[in-house]
């Protein structure tokens, strides 16, 4: 006997998202395996901030399905939410809360999590992005790339099934990029099931096990990396990727 | 003129003392619900079009209506009106906090729409609720952007307050203009009560302006 299988972290299925008249997602279908990790390339507009950002509901979609382990989304939102983690380009950490307090607030608030329990907890991902030292103080005080592994650090302390990166690295210095990158890849090692929408082409190539094109809000192209980026089938693809190298 | 202090200030200081409490229940009580019904309207005007349109229609009129109307108006129609208030001191602390509440609202909103998107995404995304996000990420940071309005209106307060009197409410300056209209000397005491207010507001403001510094810099922002 086989076994069945397994149902993917995330699937999506024919996910449309129109603004007014601008229709910015024309029928996505992703399935996304537990663990993998899959970076969405393409030009701005083609639609991949839009397609991340329809996967927890932050935009509505205009229609299409949403699947997290096998179990549809249709009412309960704010659990959807709690299963996708999701980190921002403009980190959004909360100004007034430590950074320790920025990473408990959801474990504590939503799932209603004993303080100490949610404590240790966040003390435990604020070890894994290496900022244990700074849990004390308030977000102000830390660089940017500090900033961004807090948030990754929050992200995770929801224990969520897919991690979402949405251009996570793209308002930081080149060096501080490396350091958040450098968290990114030991997620991925840990057999994290993220979502990456990035630039930095050099992850989508080394650390990525899946790299989707998007092309005016169409998966173009999709395949392994060394398949995209070595022998793209998509001309639009090829295009892209000699742009961007160039 | 020492003497005159001596006879007009000091030999009233507790009818003053008095006055000056009243003064302050006034005020704090009418702060209190400015605030409160402050935050009601703020919410109407972010919500739906119908809610927004009350709302400003509310923050359009008490702002462009005299302290002095409102409090006659609170005071001798509303009863007839609404059955409230029962006493001028309600009264008193319903009509300042009617304009209070006008001003604040503006700032309240301005704040809470000046509040990077982000932040409140940030919320969602882990799954917090539209009232968690209010009260854990969208209060404290507007309460902390609007100090300095709120402190600026807290002297307005003070300021509006010496209008009670006129619907015989016993604050400071009722209680003043009963010793100058018994003796028919104002100089020291009209002179006394305006330094008793100017250290009431200053000293209120001092305080206040100190425990916003330090939030800010426990927070880490520009002071």
């Amino acid at each position: 006997m086989t076994d069945p299988p397994a149902t993917p972290a995330l699937s999506v299925r024919n996910l449309h998202k129109s603004f007014g008249p601008l229709e910015v997602l024309r029928g996505i279908s992703l399935d996304i395996a537990q663990g993998a990790v899959v970076t969405l390339i393409g030009a701005s507009g083609s639609g991949k901030s839009t397609f991340l950002r329809c996967l927890n509901h932050l935009e509505q979609p205009t229609s299409g399905e949403i699947y997290v382990d096998g179990v549809p989304i249709t009412d309960d939102i704010a659990g959807l939410r709690a299963r996708l983690g999701m980190v921002f380009q403009q980190f959004n950490l909360w100004p007034h809360m430590t950074v320790l307090g920025n990473v408990i607030e959801a474990p504590l608030r939503v799932k209603r999590m004993p303080r100490p329990e949610a404590v240790a907890l966040g003390r435990r991902f604020l070890a894994k992005v290496n900022l244990l030292d700074k849990q004390d103080e308030y977000p102000a005080r830390l660089s940017g790339g500090q900033q961004q592994r807090v948030a990754i650090a929050r992200a995770l302390a929801m224990e969520p099934k897919v991690m979402l990166f949405d251009e996570a690295t793209s308002s930081l210095d080149p060096e501080l990029t490396n350091e958040v990158l450098a968290v990114m890849r030991d997620l991925a090692r840990d057999g994290t099931t993220m979502v990456v929408v990035t630039h930095e082409m050099a992850f989508a190539r080394e650390v990525s096990d899946r790299v989707v094109f998007l092309h005016m809000g169409q998966v173009e192209e999709d395949g392994p990396p060394a398949q995209v980026f070595g022998a793209p089938v998509s001309p639009r693809c090829r295009q892209f990727l000699s742009s961007v190298r160039a | 003129m020492l003497d005159n202090f001596y006879r007009y200030v000091v030999l009233n200081a507790g009818l003053l003392g008095q006055g000056l409490l009243v003064t302050l229940q006034v005020c704090v009580q009418a702060f209190v619900l400015g605030v409160v019904l402050a935050i009601a309207v703020s919410l109407l005007r972010v919500t739906g079009r119908i809610p927004r349109a009350i709302g400003t229609a509310y923050v359009e009129f008490f702002r462009a209506t005299p302290v002095l109307v409102q409090l006659l108006w609170v005071n001798y129609v509303w009863p007839d009106l609404f059955g409230f208030p029962t006493t001028a001191m309600g009264a008193g602390v319903i009509a300042l906090a009617l304009q209070t509440s006008a001003y604040l609202a503006e700032t309240i909103r301005a704040g809470i729409e000046g509040l990077p998107r982000g932040q409140l995404e940030a919320g969602r995304a882990v799954g917090m609720s539209s009232l968690q996000i209010v009260r854990r990420i969208v209060a404290p940071q507007v309460a902390l952007v609007m100090a300095p309005a709120l402190i600026s209106q807290m002297a307005v307060v003070i300021k509006s307050s010496t209008l009670v009197s006129v619907i015989a409410i016993p604050d400071l300056m009722y209680a003043a203009l009963k010793i100058v209209n018994e003796w028919f000397e104002p100089i020291e005491v009209l002179t006394s009560t305006a330094f008793l207010y100017f250290l009431l507001i200053f000293l209120i403001s001092l305080a206040a302006n100190r425990i916003s510094d330090r939030f800010r810099a426990r927070f880490g922002l520009a002071v």
